[in-house]
Order: structure tokens, then C-alpha cells, then sequence
């Protein structure tokens, strides 16, 4: 009287296979979950048995032990109670044997046997399909999500019932619908506007376009610094928009990431890389991610292999802000909870905006007092300013200044550079500028036969930090690549070095 | 602490007298004020009556005999601590091993006229006493100044110190420090006006300032050894600097800023104030525009200082810079003097990013431009 059922429950941002297995011996009629279940796992049990019986399925009056395997790990969410159920049907006979060989099922249940989504599909299957399983069940609704993951065979449950005899034979699998037909929506952080915003709104700041083109091609951090209304936070939204396009494997990363974050995803990969906007009142455990219960990835993460823009950075929470510095070099982050630690990616891009002191005039007419700029300046700590490749000042255009390139010649020049990149780093673990270990600059990142005497020149008469000059070098790398050159030049060091000034 | 210094090199302090010894020990009593100091010095006889009111058990009698109602008990507390034997022990022994130079009010070469707030003890360590019997000058302003108000510091004080005038600042962060590096860069005496005790070093990316200081010149302060930085001594600190010079100068300051303080408590003092005059749009020359409107001298160029002290004007210094030209001069000429971003220069000097990137650098490397807060400064 003993069935297995495989499916899987979300651990962070991934997948991890459990077999629920359901043991219906004699004794007192009982219902018992065990193996660190949480409380909403538990409490699936008044709907299991409610969708058992309005399917028209006899619930064994006797003693039901419910064991979720490994024992170890504490099982989340709601996605298990589909497979619960098929367990209870087949402990009491009512499938056929072998008939769940080689296939998991993932589904929350209603009170009238109707099957429903899951959030994180995409991570589940994904785990599941690198576990062996050939044939997932899944929610009508994440049917064509799942099928994303490729080399698993994805077949769609709408009730209880109706599974049943699908799995019996009785009656042909439903098919699924295709995912609707409206591409790039699913970046929810700039969605409604994407067609609306280009490049070609901003007028004249050719060095921070600049900066913007090289931020999107080599991957570096920037901060924009200025007075307000001048156009920073529009620059820096209209990054999205020339960002070098997600190789297949990104985006089916990023996919997964959301998926199981519970964003909304459509069943189609993301198109584009995502830019998350969190305001500045977001808490640190919002960020960089955690918070009580069950640990939740940040917005960091949702940002993985996209942006995080910053607006208004001054105004972020100094012990916030600080969090980020650590998974800024590691581009991951590590969680540690009781009675488990998780490792989030976290490899995104950190573009942020500031207004020079608390009035946000800056040099030219701001009326703080030293007192004032000095605590608005320590609120930004050195070592989170010392991780900005490439930080700009902009002030408000001149009168004469005309409307600049779009967004799609700057985007074509950024995608030739990412590409170039991409080859040049092919047997490396990284794919831009600025991802390139300090250890390796200055064999993988030559520079050019004039450019020497420049490179020591410019370390010596500005007292840069052995970060600030890697910085530096890898900016110029990434404006050689921009300008198609094999090697850096003196204009790509001195450029760099003026991407690079002391703001705020 | 906030980091400490040695005693320094040099010629010592003469002996002390008795006077100088029992001065020097009141004022480095804990929590001494210069209205507390007053009242002692007043009521017990001057330094020598005091301490021995103290000795005799007296204290509290003479320093509340008059106080205000709200500092009674304060002092009342105050008289128990400055009676212990251990305290007096202590200075006692500090005094010793560090020997400083101490100046009492009203006694031969106590460096400050007659002002009814002066300090009545100042206590000086360094290796250069003498930099007292120079004209002397304040030169004081922001500490959030811009790179051209740096320079302006430091061409200032060096012009100064060439001039045998000795600088006098209180060697914070900014103004203070530039004018007393361009003294000290030639050679000259100079007087650094703490607000802690001698032993102190603030601000601590000071430190080496602090000892070029001490051996080119004066540190002097009205407060004992080990007295920590506090808000509120800083601006009671500036009247000291005022005091001591026939001139203030202000480089930067802003509308709310210790430098105004200085130039205000110089005005009551009757001494000669100057300020340099800014753009309206800096928000570091606004205090110095409003110091001018008032009427303070305006210093068009460092000379302008040695004229007010009534010495001779020095034959102007020659630019040795090599001119710039072609976009790199077209790039400076952007400028219009004043700080600008680098998507202005382009703008204005309708170049192409590239372009003024390598005139920037070019500006740069021949000293005609200075890169701060994001900003191109012309210099």
C-alpha cells in the first residue's frame, strides 16, 4: 500500500527533487506529513482530500503517512499537493502501476479538483529534466513555461480527474495553449514604455552618452552625479534599450531567476536583459535579498545578467548601500539561514544617479553648508564610490545642443563590442571588461606599443588606488574595443580616465 | 583619542616662573572654559591665588562666588575634581615632560593686545617662538573649497612667507591647510590655532601637517593636553585666531561657515579683513561676496595683503607655463574661468568627445586645468 510520486520544491532560485511517497496502512484514520514540510505544505492537506473527493475519488479512511524525500531539506510552497494526491490515489489502488515511471508532477490543488500554477516552473523542470525525470506534469497554466528547459517531455494537467485518465489511457493529454504573442512585455520594470524611450531624446552630454555606450558594452558599473533635471535618471533608463541582446543560456537563466522569484513570467524566455529600479526606500533584505521565512532572492538578483539602477543613491539606506559591496565583486550572494546557506547570482550591473549635495545644486549655486555636503558625502561610502568604473558628472545641456544618435546605431556598436569581447574571453569565465580578474589585466588587457608611458604617466599624477588604475585599464579596453582596436591606445586610457572622475 | 603627538623639537621653553607654572596648570584643569578660567583668575588673584585656593580647599567658594544659577552645580562638582591632589599631580607632570611655551594675559610676551575675551593662558609648543615677533596674518576659509580657491590659499601663504609675514590658520581641512602648506613650501613661519589639546591631532589626515607645523613654527592652543575636538570649540577657538592677527584673510568661505565667525570676531577686534571675491555662483565665495559687500578689503592678487600690512609689494612671478594652443586653448577659453563639465567644454568649443578628451589631458599635463568633483577647473 506504498506509492512514490516525484516532483520537485524551490531551495532559493533553483530546484531541488523530492519524492513524495504515501503509505496508506490500517489503523485510526490519520493523515501525517513528514520530512520538513513547511507550514503550507502542511496544511495542503485539507485541500488534497477536498480535490481528491470532488473528483470523485475515495479518500482511504485509514492511517495516511505522507514522507517527503531527502528528509533533510525544508520543503516550500504549495507545488507538491498535486503530487500528494496522485500518491493517495495510488496507495489505494486507484492507478494503474507503473504508470508514473520516469514522470514528475508539480500542481497546487483546488477544493474542486481543478489543478493550478506553480510558481518557478521553469526551476523545477529544470532541476527535475538535469535528475532524469523524461516527462513532467505540470499546471495547464506553466505548460509552456516548462517546456522552455527542452529535452523533457511537458505534459499539462487541468483537473485531477481529468489527469487520471490521461494516465490511465482513457482519454488524449489536453494540449496546452502557446504563450501569447506579445514579445518583451515581461520586463516589468520598464514595461508600457520601452517603444516610447530612446536615445534620441537626449540632447547633447556627448561624454555621458558616452559613458552610457561604454557602460552597456564592457559591463561596468557607472554613477551619473549632477543637479536635478538634468537629465541623469533619463540617461540612465534609456540604458536598457542598448544593452548587448541574452545569449540562449542567459536568458533561460534569467528566466528561471524570475520564475522562481515569482515574477510574472509568460512562458516565453526573456527577451531582453531585465533593469530592476528598486526606490530608494527598499530595505536591505529587499536588495540584496533574504528577509524572514523563507530566504527570497533581492532585486540584485532579479538583476542578475541585467541592470540595477539606483536612482537617487544618496538617499539609500547607508547599511543597504553597503550590503551591495560584497556581492559587486563576487556577483553572488550567500544568505545564511538555520538550518541551510544559499547562494543567489547576483551578477548584475549597478548604474546609479546622485545629486551632488543635499540641495543638488552642486558646485554652482548650491547654498549647504560644509557641514551638510560633508555628511551627504559620507553617506556614500568611499570603497561603494571606489566600485564605479565610470562615474560622470552631468550638468544640464547647452542651449545649442541637438538631439543626439538613437538607440539603435549606439546598440549595434555596443553589440559588435560585446562580441568582440565575448570571443576574446572564450576560454574564460567571464564575457565583458569588466568582469576581468584583477590578476589578469595586465596579461589579457595589453596596452599598445605609444601607450605605456601614458598608462605610468596617468598613475602616477592622479594617487590612484590598485583598483582605480584596474578600473581604469578595463574602461580603455572597452573604448578600444568600441573603436575595433587590437590594442589600447593613449586616447582609450585618457578617455577612461575621464569617465572616470572624482564625483560627487 | 583621536590620535596623539609627541612633545617637540626644538629650542624648550624657558623655565617657567611661578606665575607662568600656576597659569599653565589652571588652564589645563579638566573641563576648563575660558569664562571658568576668568572667574578663577578674578576671584582668587590672579594664577597664583588661584591655585593655592585650590590647595587650601577653597575652590569651590571662589568659582561659584558669582556664577550664573544654571552653571552652579556644574562647578560645584568641578571644585571637588580641581581639589584632588592626583589631578594637580598629573598636569603637574604633563607640564614637565612636554614643557610647553605658556603665555599669560597681561604679562610680558603674552602676543595678544588688550580684547575683553582674549585667552587669559595660551600654551605653544614648537620650534619656532619667534614666529610671534613677525607681522602676522590669518589666512582662513572652508573646508568644502573649490581647487581654485586651494590655489589661491596656497599662492597666498607662500607670497606671505616670502614676505617674512608669518601665516596664522587653524589647520582643518581646505583653505587652512593649503595656506599654511604654500608657507611652509618656502620655508616660512607659521602658527597653527588648535581647538583641542596640544597633544591632539585633528583632523588625523593632519598628522604630518601637524609636524611640519610644530617645527616650522607655533601649535597653540587655550585648551590642556588631552582635550578631545568638540562641536561647539571650534568657533570660540577662531576668536583666537582673529586676535593674534593684524590681518584676516578670507580665501572661500561659505554663508555659514567657521570662517565667517573669524572674520566677524576680526571686525570687533578692530584688525583689517579681506576677502577674495568669487563667482556668484560658487556657492564657497558666497560668504567671501557677502564679506566684500559689507566692505572687507578685497584681495585682487596676494600682494594686495602685504600692501594692507604697509610692507613693499613684491615684483609680480612669471607664468612659466607653456601657453596652450590650438584645441587646447579653444578648450580653456570654454571655460569662461569658471568649473565646467566636460559635455560644456564640448559644447562650447563645438568638439568632438575625442578631441577634448586629448585637450583636457593636454591642459592638464601643462597645469592650466585641475579635475575635481566631476568638474574641469581653469587655474
Amino acid at each position: 500500500m506504498l506509492a512514490a510520486v516525484r516532483s520537485a520544491t524551490l531551495i532559493g532560485v533553483d530546484g531541488q527533487p523530492v519524492t513524495v511517497e504515501v503509505h496508506v496502512s490500517s489503523g485510526l484514520p490519520a493523515y501525517q506529513v513528514v520530512g520538513l514540510p513547511d507550514a503550507a505544505v502542511r496544511e495542503s492537506r485539507e485541500r488534497v482530500r477536498a480535490a481528491v473527493l470532488s473528483s470523485g475519488f475515495e479518500w482511504p479512511m485509514r492511517r495516511i503517512t505522507v514522507n517527503l524525500a531527502p528528509g533533510g531539506i525544508r520543503k516550500s510552497g504549495s507545488g507538491l499537493e498535486l503530487a500528494v494526491a496522485l500518491g493517495v490515489l495510488g496507495a489505494n489502488d486507484a492507478l494503474p502501476a507503473g504508470v508514473l515511471d520516469g514522470v514528475a508532477v508539480l500542481g497546487e490543488l483546488g477544493l474542486d479538483g481543478s489543478v493550478r500554477a506553480v510558481p518557478g516552473t521553469l526551476a523545477l523542470v529544470d532541476a527535475l529534466a538535469r535528475a532524469g525525470v523524461e516527462c513532467v506534469v505540470v499546471p495547464a497554466l506553466n505548460a509552456s513555461e516548462a517546456a522552455l528547459v527542452g529535452g523533457v517531455r511537458v505534459r499539462a494537467a487541468r483537473t485531477l480527474g481529468e489527469l487520471r485518465a490521461c494516465l490511465k489511457g482513457e482519454e488524449p493529454w489536453p494540449d496546452w495553449d502557446p504563450p501569447p504573442d506579445v514579445p518583451g512585455d515581461s520586463d516589468s520594470s520598464i514595461a508600457g514604455d520601452d517603444e516610447l524611450v530612446d536615445l534620441g531624446d537626449v540632447r547633447g552630454l556627448p561624454f555621458a552618452r558616452s559613458a552610457l555606450e561604454v557602460a552597456a558594452a564592457g559591463g561596468h558599473h557607472l554613477l551619473f552625479c549632477g543637479p536635478p533635471g538634468t537629465g541623469k535618471t533619463m540617461l540612465a533608463r534609456r540604458l536598457a534599450t542598448i544593452l548587448p541582446p541574452l545569449t540562449h543560456r542567459e536568458a533561460l537563466e534569467v528566466t528561471r531567476i524570475h520564475s522562481a522569484a515569482g515574477e510574472p513570467v509568460t512562458g516565453r524566455l526573456l527577451a531582453r536583459r531585465p533593469f530592476r529600479a528598486p526606490h530608494h526606500t527598499a530595505s536591505t533584505a529587499a536588495l540584496v535579498g533574504g528577509g524572514s521565512g523563507r530566504a527570497r532572492p533581492g532585486e540584485i538578483t532579479l538583476a542578475h545578467r541585467g541592470v540595477l539602477f539606483l536612482d537617487e543613491l544618496g538617499e539609500f539606506a547607508p547599511t543597504a548601500l553597503d550590503a551591495l559591496r560584497q556581492p559587486l565583486e563576487e556577483r553572488s550572494v550567500r544568505i545564511s539561514r538555520q538550518p541551510v546557506s544559499l547562494t543567489f547570482p547576483a551578477g548584475f550591473q549597478l548604474v546609479a544617479c546622485s545629486n551632488p549635495c543635499p540641495c543638488g545644486a552642486g558646485a554652482q549655486g548650491c547654498r549647504c553648508s560644509d557641514a551638510q555636503r560633508e555628511r551627504y558625502r559620507r553617506r556614500l561610502s568611499a570603497p561603494l564610490l571606489d566600485r564605479f568604473d565610470l562615474r560622470v558628472r552631468v550638468d544640464a545641456p547647452e542651449s545649442v545642443d541637438v538631439r543626439g544618435e538613437s538607440s539603435a546605431s549606439v546598440a549595434e556598436r555596443v553589440a559588435a563590442a560585446y562580441e568582440r569581447q565575448c570571443a576574446r574571453y572564450a576560454d574564460w569565465p567571464w564575457s565583458q571588461n569588466a568582469h576581468v580578474a584583477a590578476g589578469a589585466v595586465p596579461r589579457l588587457l595589453p596596452l599598445g606599443p605609444d601607450a605605456d608611458d601614458a598608462w605610468r604617466a596617468l598613475i602616477a599624477e592622479r594617487i590612484l588606488t590598485g583598483r582605480g588604475a584596474t578600473r581604469i585599464r578595463r574602461v580603455a579596453r572597452t573604448l578600444a574595443d568600441l573603436d575595433d582596436a587590437s590594442a589600447i591606445a593613449v586616447e582609450h586610457l585618457d578617455g577612461a580616465a575621464l569617465l572616470r572622475s572624482d564625483v560627487p | 583619542m583621536k590620535g596623539s603627538a609627541g612633545p617637540p623639537a626644538g629650542p624648550p621653553a624657558p623655565p617657567y616662573d611661578p606665575v607662568e607654572l600656576a597659569a599653565a596648570i589652571l588652564a589645563c584643569l579638566p573641563d576648563m572654559s575660558p569664562l571658568r578660567l576668568h572667574a578663577l583668575l578674578e576671584r582668587g588673584g590672579g594664577p597664583v591665588g588661584a591655585l593655592a585656593a585650590l590647595d587650601r580647599g577653597i575652590a569651590a567658594a571662589v568659582l561659584c562666588s558669582d556664577a550664573p544659577e544654571r552653571e552652579l552645580p556644574a562647578r560645584q562638582t568641578l571644585a571637588r575634581t580641581w581639589q584632588e591632589g592626583a589631578t594637580l599631580d598629573r598636569i603637574t607632570r604633563v607640564l614637565v615632560e612636554r614643557h610647553p611655551h605658556v603665555f599669560v594675559a597681561g604679562r610680558a610676551g603674552y602676543p595678544i593686545d588688550e580684547l575683553p575675551d582674549r585667552p587669559a593662558v595660551l600654551l605653544a609648543e614648537g620650534a619656532r617662538p619667534d614666529a610671534l615677533h613677525a607681522p602676522r596674518v590669518a589666512v582662513v576659509g572652508t573646508r568644502g573649497a573649490t581647487p581654485q580657491g586651494l590655489d589661491d590659499a596656497r599662492d597666498l601663504g607662500r607670497v606671505l612667507a616670502e614676505a617674512g609675514v608669518t601665516v596664522i590658520s587653524g589647520l582643518a581641512i581646505g583653505i587652512d591647510a593649503a595656506a599654511h602648506e604654500g608657507a611652509l613650501s618656502v620655508g616660512g613661519a607659521v602658527i597653527g590655532v588648535v581647538a583641542t589639546g596640544l597633544d591632539v591631532v585633528y583632523p588625523r589626515r593632519h598628522r604630518a601637517l601637524f609636524e611640519r607645523v610644530r617645527s616650522a613654527g607655533l601649535l597653540m592652543s587655550e585648551v590642556g593636553y588631552g582635550v578631545q575636538p568638540r562641536r561647539y570649540a571650534f568657533p570660540i577657538r577662531n576668536r583666537i585666531i582673529a586676535a593674534l592677527a593684524q590681518v584676516v584673510v578670507v580665501v572661500e568661505a561659505t554663508l555659514k561657515g567657521g570662517a565667517r565667525i573669524t572674520a566677524e570676531r576680526a571686525v570687533e577686534y578692530g584688525r583689517t579683513v579681506m576677502a577674495y571675491p568669487g563667482s556668484r555662483r560658487n556657492p564657497a565665495a558666497a560668504g567671501t561676496n557677502a564679506l566684500l559687500y559689507d566692505g572687507a578689503g578685497v584681495v585682487l592678487e596676494p600682494s594686495d595683503v602685504l600692501v594692507a600690512l604697509e610692507l613693499e609689494r613684491p615684483a609680480p612671478r612669471p607664468d612659466l607655463r607653456t601657453a596652450p594652443v590650438g584645441e587646447a586653448r579653444a578648450v580653456l577659453h570654454a571655460c569662461h574661468g569658471e568649473p565646467a563639465t566636460l559635455d560644456q567644454l564640448a559644447s562650447r568649443a563645438g568638439l568632438a568627445p575625442a578631441a577634448v578628451v586629448a585637450a583636457v589631458r593636454a591642459l592638464e599635463r601643462g597645469g592650466w586645468m585641475e579635475r575635481a568633483r566631476g568638474l574641469c577647473w581653469p587655474r
